[in-house]
């Protein structure tokens, strides 16, 4: 007889081995593909321009948010117009995240009560998610800021590493928010407010540089205002970014990563008598 | 972790007798909150007020058993008897708090809710993800696809959001699955019990189809005439604790009479 296939022993509090964890994760990397393409194909099922509605969506948000800062602020030029779309598409990105990532535990109890698998599996699809979503936003600034007559340069390749960053960002939240809303259920609920003041908080309808060196500092409480920053800088004013803005992303990004998956992965075997 | 992957090449090598799951010693004791929605509202608006928000649960205490290939064994107990948790300790869905499972071979598990983790998609893509997420490859599952669908009497009705489901339905198709991916041990918790007269009889027929030599099958059921019939082994819980175990015949008639309900019609009713 061969060795035991798997053995199961009592509950001990911290992580649980990594190795196996993350080979068993990487195992099943073909259920976070599926569960995004099905994911997205049912989002966008019913509706008239189904996965263009994935374009269509944010191109009309900015559409109305530039209509605004031009009758409050008076300000027209295209490089205004170019901050504020791609400001937009990466916000997006990253809070998208939150909002699939918020209820993807909740949601999957079904699977977790029947199935043993790495948990993480569900939060980490919200950020796959997220990123279709946004490819095809990023496809649409290109021509976009070719209209607008913006200048191309080799520092935009610094996009990667902010795009990555965000990702990381992305990434930690939605795998710390869909732990927290195990425990406290209204999370969920209280999510939209969060992010519409991440929003008006991030330097989208303004720019970085629009703020006092006052305002300024308390922004490195804010997560994303210099990954924004950096992004803006980037794909706006095809600069290479601050070093300051990207450390402070990349720290931030970390942070939140680690702290979650932590906190995920220390308290995931708690999720079946908790849902 | 479980693979199911790796039961397509471990199915023949079980010897008759040979051990598949081991339970030393489990018990499982658990937090969980006593709001069926625990909120950070409700956990503020009580802050200094000394409420207590989660309950500490004994569901299992000192279980010990084997189960060996070719065994049937069925798990019989009043509600809260703490069935299905041993049944998710065995699956490694949840870990125990004290003791050891052991398991030797391939799980593949029904238990009380089957497939279906999200009801705004087709059946299909359901029963793609439950099994990639219990670890078979895309290949696998389009292997066994044609046979599920066939089995699980749906039709066209497996393009169908799950949402539309009638509960038979959604049985009928949890049911399939995990009769049809011919793992080593199977772990059926109250999954017989739903469906129709017709696919009630079908899927008894299909476990009693399951029992060879090479695998071992773990039933729970309230339906005793079931376990009576489909059983070489019978394991009683009480509250958490094994009270007995051993031939169908005599477990079943101990447990009746510790019950009382005897062979009265409305307790054997639901088969």
């Amino acid at each position: 007889m061969s060795a035991p296939v798997a053995v199961y022993e009592p509950f001990r509090a911290g992580l649980p081995p990594l190795g196996a964890y993350l080979r068993a994760l990487w195992a099943r990397r073909s259920f976070i593909a599926e569960f995004s393409r099905s994911e997205l194909r049912e989002q966008n099922y019913g509706s008239v321009f189904g996965q263009l509605w994935l374009v269509l969506n944010p191109l009309l948000l900015s559409g109305v948010y530039f209509l605004l800062i031009y009758i409050i602020g008076g300000q027209s030029d295209s490089t205004r117009y170019g901050h504020l779309t791609a400001s937009l598409f990466l916000f997006y990105l990253v809070s998208n995240s939150l909002t699939g990532g918020v209820k993807s535990i909740t949601a999957g109890q079904r699977l977790i009560l029947n199935t043993a698998f790495p948990r993480i599996m569900l939060p980490i699809s919200a950020m796959v998610i997220a990123l279709f979503k946004f490819v095809p936003t990023l496809a649409v600034f290109f021509v976009m800021r070719t209209f607008l007559g913006l200048t191309y340069s080799w520092q935009m390749f610094w996009a990667i590493p902010v795009i990555l960053v965000a990702l990381l960002m992305g990434l930690g939240m939605a795998i710390l928010i869909s732990c927290i809303n195990v425990y406290f259920r209204d999370i969920a609920s209280f999510l939209p407010y969060m992010t519409r003041s991440l929003l008006y908080l991030s330097p989208i309808l303004y720019q970085a540089s629009d703020l006092s060196n006052k305002l300024k500092s308390f922004e490195i409480a804010n997560p994303i205002f210099y990954l924004l920053d950096a992004w803006s800088q980037v794909m706006v004013y095809a600069q290479s970014p601050d070093l300051f803005s990207l450390l402070h992303s990349l720290v931030w990004a970390l942070a939140i990563f680690i702290i979650g998956t932590y906190f995920f992965l220390s308290r995931e075997r708690d999720f079946a008598v908790r849902l | 972790m479980i693979s199911l992957s790796a039961s397509n090449s471990q199915n023949s090598t079980h010897a008759a007798h040979a051990l598949a799951v081991s339970v030393q010693n489990v018990g499982l004791t658990y937090t969980t909150s006593i709001d069926k929605r625990p909120t950070l509202k409700a956990r503020l608006k009580s802050l200094g007020r000394g409420k207590k928000h989660t309950k500490v649960i004994n569901a299992l205490s000192e279980v010990n058993f084997d189960v060996h290939y070719g065994t049937v064994l069925g798990v019989i107990g009043s509600n809260g008897a703490g069935k299905s948790s041993l049944m998710r300790v065995i699956s490694g869905i949840i870990p125990p708090s004290e003791g050891r499972v052991e398991v030797h071979g391939s799980v593949s598990t029904l238990l009380a809710l089957g497939v279906g983790f999200n009801p705004s998609m087709t059946g299909r893509a359901n029963v793609y993800l439950g099994g990639l997420a219990a670890g078979m490859s895309r290949a696998e599952i389009d292997q066994q696809f044609e046979e599920i669908v066939d089995f699980s009497e749906l039709g066209d009705a497996i393009d169908a959001p799950m949402r539309t489901y009638s509960s038979g339905m959604y049985a009928r198709l949890a049911f399939s699955v995990a009769a049809t991916v011919q793992p080593d041990i199977l772990i059926v918790d109250e999954a017989l019990s739903t469906g129709d007269a017709h696919f009630k009889e079908k899927s008894l027929n299909r476990i009693k189809e399951l029992r060879t030599a090479d695998r071992a099958l773990i039933l729970v059921s309230h339906a005793m005439a079931t376990i009576e019939d489909v059983c070489n082994e019978v394991a009683w819980l009480h509250k958490g604790k094994l009270i007995a175990r051993g031939n169908p015949a005599e477990v079943i008639k101990q447990y009746r009479e510790f019950t009382n309900t005897g062979k009265s019609s409305a307790a054997n009713e639901d088969v």
